[in-house]
C-alpha cells in the first residue's frame, strides 16, 4: 500500500509537471473568426474586423464614431473594431495568428510583417490597393509595408527617432542646438557637448549629459539609431551580407562605452528604462535624452502647463522643459540616416482564401484608416508628420501647437530617413532578429554594464553571425 | 404505443463508485481539455514546424536544435541554480514563520495568516513594479539608501550579471510564503498535543521538541511543499519577464522565458514544445529522486 501510495504520489507530482506544457499547445482560442472566407459579392454585406491599440491618447475614443463614418462611406460595409492595451497587442494578436483566425487589419509596427509573413498569415493587397490610393502615401514609407514584391498594408506615420534636450541646459553648455538641428553633429563633437552638460554635487552627478533608456530590449533601439548614422543603415548590406561583422561596429560600441567611462551617462545605464529617462529629463536630471519622438515635445508642455497651474499633477520634482529636437551624432565620417519608426494599418489573411471582394473591402478599411481625417488627427495627436496627401491637405484646418525649430529639424531628419529593406528575405530577416535578441541585446547589456569590453562584445557577435549566415553571409573589413 | 406505455427504464448510479466518478467528472473533463489535450498536442508539435496554414513533420530536429543550443543550457543552468537558492530557503522561511504564528491566539493566527497570504491576491504585475522601484539602480533606489546608510555605494540590481539573479532570489525569498505557511500552519495543529507533554515530562528542551517531533511529524508536509517548490520554480516565468526580460547577458534567462520566447516571439512553436517536454521530463526525474530519497519513511 505504502508503496502503491508512493507510485501514485509521484504520477501526480508528473502531473504537475506536465502542466508546464500546457502553454504550448494549441487550444487557445480567443481568436475570433474573421469572415475571410466569405463569398461576397462588390456590394453584399461584409464585416472587417481590426485589432487596434491606442495609437495616440484620444484614439481609442473615437472608435464608435469611426466604425459610423465607415459606415456611412460604405453602407453595405460594417467596420468592428476590438481595442487592445499597447501592453496586450502583441499577445492578443499573435494568438489569434497561430489559431488561423486573426483580425482582417491590426496596426502594428512594419518591422513585424516579416514575422507574420513567415507564418503565411498575411494579406497581400498589391493588387487590390488602387492607384489612387498608393499615389496618396509617400514612397518612403509605403516601402516600409513592403517585403519583396508584396503590399502588406497602408502605414499610418513615420516618427524620426531622434534625441530631445533641455533648452535651458543645452544654452547654459554652450552648445548651438540650432546649428546642430540644421548641420548634425559628429560622435566627437556630441561627446565633448555632453561632458559640458554634467553637473556634480560633490562626488554625486546631480545632471548627466545624456541618459538613454537601455533596460532590456530598449537597448536594441540605441544601438539601431547609432548604427544607422555609422554607414550600417540594416542588419544587411545591399548584397544581403549580415553587416554588424563591419569595423564600424567595433568603433560605435566603443563610443558607446566611452560615453559611461567620461561620466557624462549614469554607470548604471543598463537600468534606466523609458520611464526612468522621460522622468529624469523632466525633473532636469539629464540634459538630453534618447530616444525622442516628436511627440515628447507635446508631453513636455502638457507637463509644463501642469507646473503653471500648481495643482499637483505635473510629474513629482519636474521643472519647466522646452523641448528640443536634436538628431542623433554620426560617426566615422558617414553621413546622416535618421532612424525612423512606421508604423501602420497591415493587412491579415485567415486560414481559408479570402474572396477578391472581401480583400477589396479589407483594403477600403484600410485606407480610411490611414489616410485623409483619421490619419492627420491621430498623426496631429502625435505631433508625427503626416505622410499622406489626403492627410495633409485635412491637417490644414487643424491648429497645432508647435515649436517652429523642431517641426523644421524633424521633417529634415525625415528627408534623411534611413529607406525601407523590403529586399531582405523572410527567412534571413528572421535569423537577424533571432541574433539581435539572443546574442546582440545580452552582450549590449553587459557591454553598458560594463561587464565585458567592445572587443569582446564585437569578437562574440561575429562568430555568432559567421555561425548563422555563413563566412561568405557576412561583411568582412 | 405499446413502446410509449412501457414503463421507463431508471438508471440509478449503483454504488460509491459511480458517485465518485460523477463527482470528478467535471475536474476531471476540465483537466482533459485544458491539459491533457494541450500536453498531447504539445508532444505532436515538437515533431512539427508548426504553421497555421499546414505543420510539416521535422521529426526529431527541435529535439536536436534545443540540445545544441547553449543558450537553452544556459537557461537550464540559471533555472537550477534559482531553485536551489529559492526553494530551501521559501520552505525555511515559511516553517519559521508557521512556528512564530502558532502560539499565538486564533484571532492573531488568522490576522497573520492574512497578511502572509495577501501577496498571493496581489497581482504578479503590480507586484513586480514595487520591487522594480526597491531595486531602483540610482543612488535614490530605496535598496541603495539602504546600502548608503551602510556606506555601501549603491548597485545595479538589476542590470549587473552578478546582481541580478540575486535580485530575483531576494524578491523570492521576501515575498509568496502565504500558502507555504498556511499549509505548515494546519500540519503543525494536526501534531497530537501529547507528543508534546511527553517530551515536557521528559524535560526536552525546544530544541529537542522541534527536532524530535516538529520536524519528523511534518515531514510528508515538507516533502509535498518541497516537490510542489520545486516544479514551481523549474517553471519560473513571470518574475524574469517582468523584472529582466531574462537579461542582462541571459544572467537571469530561466528555461520558462526561453520556451515562452520560442513561442511567442519567434513562432518556433515546435522548438518550444520539445523544450517544454524536455522541462517536464527533468521535473518528472527530480520528483522521482526527491521522493525516493525523501519520501521513504513518509506515511501518507
Amino acid at each position: 500500500m505504502k508503496r502503491n501510495m508512493r507510485v501514485l504520489a509521484s504520477i501526480l507530482a508528473l502531473t504537475l509537471a506536465l502542466s508546464s506544457l500546457t502553454a504550448c499547445g494549441s487550444s487557445n482560442n480567443e481568436a475570433k473568426p474573421s469572415d475571410s472566407g466569405s463569398n461576397v459579392s462588390a456590394d453584399a454585406k461584409d464585416t472587417i474586423t481590426a485589432l487596434l491599440p491606442p495609437v495616440s491618447g484620444k484614439f481609442q475614443d473615437k472608435f464608435k464614431q469611426l466604425e459610423k463614418e465607415f459606415n456611412e462611406l460604405y453602407p453595405n460595409l460594417t467596420l468592428n473594431i476590438e481595442p487592445a492595451s499597447w501592453e496586450d497587442m502583441t499577445q492578443k494578436l499573435d494568438t489569434q495568428v497561430n489559431a488561423g483566425s486573426p483580425p482582417d487589419i491590426a496596426f502594428i509596427p512594419s518591422g513585424g510583417i516579416p514575422k507574420y509573413i513567415q507564418q503565411g498569415m498575411l494579406l497581400d493587397i498589391t493588387d487590390t490597393a488602387t492607384p489612387e490610393m498608393v499615389a496618396d502615401y509617400d514612397k518612403v514609407p509605403l516601402e516600409y509595408m513592403k517585403n519583396g514584391n508584396g503590399l502588406y498594408g497602408f502605414p499610418a506615420y513615420m516618427e524620426v527617432h531622434a534625441l530631445g534636450g533641455n533648452k535651458q541646459f543645452l544654452e547654459e553648455a554652450g552648445i548651438d542646438w540650432k546649428k546642430v538641428q540644421k548641420d548634425g553633429w559628429t560622435i566627437d563633437e556630441f561627446r565633448e557637448a555632453i561632458k559640458k552638460g554634467v553637473v556634480k554635487e560633490g562626488d554625486k552627478t546631480s545632471r548627466y549629459g545624456f541618459v538613454f533608456a537601455t533596460a532590456g530590449v530598449a537597448s536594441k533601439d540605441y544601438l539601431n539609431i547609432l548604427l544607422k548614422n555609422a554607414g550600417m543603415p540594416a542588419q544587411f548590406n545591399t548584397d544581403l551580407k549580415y553587416a554588424y561583422t563591419s569595423k564600424n561596429f567595433l568603433e560605435v560600441l566603443k563610443d558607446i562605452r566611452a560615453l559611461i567611462d567620461d561620466g557624462s551617462m549614469p554607470k548604471e545605464l543598463s537600468s534606466v528604462d523609458a520611464g526612468k529617462r522621460w522622468n529624469m529629463f523632466l525633473t532636469g536630471q539629464t540634459m538630453i535624452t534618447g530616444k525622442g519622438l516628436a511627440t515628447f515635445e507635446n508631453n513636455a508642455n502638457e507637463n509644463n502647463e501642469k507646473i503653471k497651474a500648481k495643482d499637483g499633477s505635473e510629474v513629482k520634482g519636474s521643472i519647466p522643459v522646452d523641448y528640443i529636437v536634436l538628431p542623433v551624432p554620426t560617426f566615422l565620417g558617414e553621413k546622416q540616416q535618421a532612424s525612423v519608426a512606421v508604423d501602420g494599418y497591415v493587412t491579415f489573411r485567415g486560414t481559408k482564401e479570402p474572396t477578391a471582394e472581401h480583400k477589396a473591402n479589407v483594403v477600403k478599411a484600410a485606407y480610411f484608416l490611414a489616410s485623409g481625417n483619421v490619419a492627420a488627427t491621430t498623426n496631429n495627436d502625435l505631433f508625427a508628420a503626416h505622410i499622406t496627401e489626403s492627410g495633409r491637405k485635412a491637417a490644414e484646418t487643424m491648429p497645432l501647437n508647435r515649436n517652429e525649430d523642431n517641426k523644421a529639424a524633424v521633417e529634415t531628419l525625415l528627408q534623411q530617413a534611413t529607406p525601407a529593406r523590403p529586399d531582405i528575405p523572410t527567412d534571413l530577416g528572421a535569423k537577424a532578429i533571432k541574433m539581435e535578441d539572443e546574442v546582440i541585446v545580452p552582450k549590449l547589456q553587459a557591454l553598458i554594464a560594463g561587464e565585458i569590453t567592445p572587443e569582446a562584445m564585437y569578437e562574440t557577435v561575429k562568430s555568432a553571425a559567421v555561425k548563422a549566415f555563413g563566412e561568405d553571409g557576412v561583411v568582412k573589413e | 404505443m405499446t413502446q410509449l406505455a412501457k414503463p421507463l427504464k431508471k438508471r440509478r448510479i449503483k454504488g460509491d463508485g459511480g458517485w465518485g466518478y460523477a463527482f470528478i467528472a467535471v475536474a476531471l473533463v476540465v483537466f482533459a481539455v485544458f491539459t491533457a489535450y494541450p500536453v498531447v498536442s504539445a508532444f505532436i508539435i515538437s515533431f512539427q514546424d508548426y504553421k497555421p496554414l499546414g505543420s510539416t513533420f521535422v521529426g526529431f530536429d527541435n529535439y536536436i536544435d534545443s540540445f545544441k543550443d547553449s543558450l537553452f543550457w544556459k537557461s537550464l543552468v540559471n533555472t537550477v541554480v534559482y531553485t536551489i537558492l529559492t526553494v530551501p530557503v521559501a520552505l525555511i522561511i515559511s516553517f519559521g514563520v508557521a512556528i512564530l504564528i502558532l502560539p499565538l491566539n486564533k484571532k492573531l493566527q488568522t490576522t497573520f495568516k492574512a497578511i502572509y497570504y495577501l501577496p498571493a491576491v496581489a497581482s504578479g504585475v503590480a507586484l513586480s513594479v514595487v520591487w522594480l522601484w526597491i531595486f531602483d539602480p540610482m543612488p535614490t533606489g530605496i535598496l541603495n539608501q539602504v546600502l548608503g546608510f551602510f556606506g555601501i555605494n549603491n548597485q545595479n540590481w538589476l542590470g549587473s550579471s552578478s546582481t541580478s539573479m540575486f535580485s530575483l532570489v531576494l524578491m523570492s525569498w521576501l515575498s509568496s510564503h502565504g500558502t507555504s505557511i498556511i499549509i505548515y500552519l494546519a500540519a503543525l495543529l494536526g501534531i497530537d498535543d501529547s507528543y508534546y507533554e511527553a517530551a515536557e515530562l521528559d524535560g526536552a528542551s525546544f530544541i529537542k521538541k522541534m527536532w524530535y517531533i516538529v520536524i519528523p511529524c511534518l515531514k510528508p508536509t515538507t516533502l509535498f511543499l518541497l516537490v510542489t517548490g520545486v516544479i514551481g520554480s523549474f517553471q519560473v516565468f513571470q518574475n524574469a519577464y517582468l523584472m529582466t526580460g531574462g537579461g542582462p547577458d541571459n544572467a537571469t534567462t530561466m528555461v520558462g522565458l526561453l520556451i515562452f520566447n520560442n513561442a511567442f516571439k519567434y513562432f518556433e512553436f515546435g522548438k518550444a514544445a520539445a523544450q517544454s517536454l524536455v522541462l517536464a521530463l527533468i521535473i518528472g526525474v527530480i520528483s522521482l529522486v526527491q521522493f525516493k530519497f525523501w519520501g521513504k519513511d513518509v506515511e501518507y
